[in-house]
């Protein structure tokens, strides 16, 4: 195993209080890009 | 009064089912033909393979639900097409033959006005000489069945680590042509966590196995994203992931054979090489279901409907990597010769591979097939309901459209299991198949739109989700406000 993820780094990964201000804005983020609509792509590159 | 047919009750199908009926009035019949009577949601299933849900938390029964809704059901398979109708039965119609019952085994003739064939793949095992879940130790998480005789292998092996066992441990793709790396992935990391829990990790040797050619490809071409305030491959980000987690990975791999505890594969150099295991999870090549389809004369018509897959609006012209382009993708999933026909989700056959095509010195093609994940599957789903109703009540072309080169998709990868000690690895991708045109700079995407981000806010999420969609496929009040 060769550690390529710092201590820091892995605290931030797990702690719960950053995660769950973390997890608010993930979910906002992928509901932008989700709810961000869909559409065609020939007419005119849209 | 119209009639809708809906082939499968997967994600597509009973998306398209459940928006069907919200929008129309009862005088149109939506009906749903498919072999399981449960609904499942499949994203889950990696949970129930490291035993950590059973299966009756990621399924429930649909015929309860579709007589609650006046939506008709029929447990029964699609065997063949006639979109025209015959001598016998004037309108087009589809022959199924009941699975269940006492009605099994005959065989029915269902006419339509619209047809949804919402299929999803054949789990083709058999394209890979012994690969058969449960036999030579190699298992799948595909279906919920698969999934709980996997666990069972596995925590069998555990128990048999803490008495001293050494074991090698193998999880990736199962076929030269296999798409799903993504689930793979999950089963690969979630595998890695329950052996730290059960402090056997030591005892294990996990190895990756894929057709990528590169880690993170998911049969996308890989994605540049942004972490933090980086910008990063995604190769970058899973081998940062598997060297941290001690996984090590064998890429290029054309699995072709499975024997007992050995797999055999062919790699990029033409080698001809195997490993040994003692639990395999591989997934198998998804193909199409093999449909036939005749016209009124009961001439077959097969290539009209289907190549592997169903036709629609795509540009199926053969051409080379460098000349594909995202226009090649549909649009409205209408078959161009039956335009009542649509095929959203996995039934659809796509103009071409996402990933750059890849064949080995001795001509094999390795390189990883097209994946339509779950989002996309609903998304598409609902954009083919969306074009009947408006049919239906008398609007003239398709106005729903989404192509998967206009069309973001959110993966949130499972890391490992718990309420404290989950992670979870989130990508975002937009668009699915890469527009090199209009992101030239950044290898067909949109920056901002594209990220990736690690840690256990990734597991809640996946959770979150997983009671959300079961919850929105249960179509409990408000349902449709939950998005695809
Ligand atoms: C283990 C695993 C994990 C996954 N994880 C994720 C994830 O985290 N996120 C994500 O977005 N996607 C994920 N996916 C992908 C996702 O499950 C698929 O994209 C999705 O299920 C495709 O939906 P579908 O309706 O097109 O096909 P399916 O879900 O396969 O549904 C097909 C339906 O057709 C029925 N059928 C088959 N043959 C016939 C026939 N002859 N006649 C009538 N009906 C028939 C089947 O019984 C089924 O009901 C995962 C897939 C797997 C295997």
């Amino acid at each position: 195993m060769t550690q390529r993820i710092s201590k820091s780094k892995r605290f931030y990964m797990m702690n719960p209080i950053i995660q769950f201000f973390k997890f608010i804005w993930l979910s906002i983020k992928i509901m932008l890009v989700v709810a961000g609509g869909h559409g065609g792509t020939r007419k005119a590159n849209n | 009064m119209s009639k809708i047919v809906i082939l499968g009750a997967g994600i597509s199908g009973h998306v398209a089912a459940a928006h069907l009926r919200r929008k129309l009035s009862k005088e149109h019949e939506v009906l749903v033909v498919s072999p399981n009577s449960n609904y499942q949601w499949i994203p889950s299933n990696i949970w129930v393979g490291i035993g950590r849900m059973k299966s009756d938390q990621i399924l429930f029964p649909l015929a309860p639900l579709y007589k609650k809704k006046n939506i008709s059901f029929k447990q029964a398979l699609v065997t063949t097409f006639h979109p025209e109708g015959d001598a016998e039965t004037k309108s087009a119609y589809v022959k199924i033959k009941y699975v269940t019952g006492e009605e099994k085994g005959k065989i029915e003739n269902i006419t339509y006005d619209y047809l949804i064939n919402a299929t999803g793949p054949k789990l083709a095992f058999d394209m890979t000489e012994g690969l058969n879940p449960g036999t030579n130790k190699a298992y799948s998480v595909c279906t919920y069945s698969h999934a709980e005789h996997a666990w069972h292998a596995l925590d069998d092996l555990i128990q048999q680590m803490k008495q001293g066992k050494k074991a090698k441990i193998l999880i990736g793709t199962g076929h030269a042509k296999s798409t799903c790396q993504g689930a793979a992935f999950e089963y690969i990391l979630n595998v890695e966590q329950e052996l730290r829990r059960h402090n056997v990790r030591d005892q294990a040797e996990v190895i990756w196995i894929a057709n990528e050619f590169q880690l993170g490809d998911f049969g996308m071409d890989g994605v540049l994203l942004s972490y933090g305030d980086n910008i990063m491959k995604s190769s970058e980000m899973v081998e940062m992931v598997f060297e941290d987690r001690g996984i090590k990975w064998i890429l290029g791999a054309g699995v072709n054979k499975i024997e007992d505890g050995i797999a055999h594969y062919e790699t990029l150099d033409g080698e001809y090489k195997s490993e040994t295991y003692d639990f395999a999870m591989l997934i198998p090549a998804f193909s199409g279901h093999g449909f036939k389809a005749f016209d009124k004369n009961n001439e077959d018509i097969t290539e009209k409907l289907f190549k592997g897959f169903m036709l629609v609006d795509a540009d199926y012209t053969a051409k080379p990597y460098e000349e594909w382009s995202v226009q090649d993708w549909p649009e409205t999933y209408q078959n161009p010769s039956y335009k009542n026909i649509f095929a959203p989700g996995i039934a659809f056959a796509p103009p071409h591979a996402i990933s750059k095509p890849r064949v080995s010195k001795n001509g094999t093609s390795i390189s990883p097939a097209p994946p339509r994940t779950g989002m996309p599957s609903g998304i598409t789903a609902k954009l083919v309901a969306d074009n009947i109703i408006d049919t239906i009540n008398g609007k003239k072309g398709l106005h729903h459209k989404g192509s998967l080169g206009n069309m973001g998709a959110a993966c949130i990868a499972s890391a490992g299991y718990g309420m404290t000690k989950g992670s979870g690895v989130s990508i975002t991708t937009y668009p699915i198949v890469p527009d090199y045109n209009k992101y030239p700079d950044t290898q067909g995407r949109k920056l901002g739109k594209t990220f990736g981000e690690i840690g256990l806010a990734g597991h809640w999420l996946k959770l979150a989700l997983h009671y959300a969609f079961i919850y929105k496929a249960k179509m409990k009040p408000f349902w449709w406000l939950i998005p695809e």
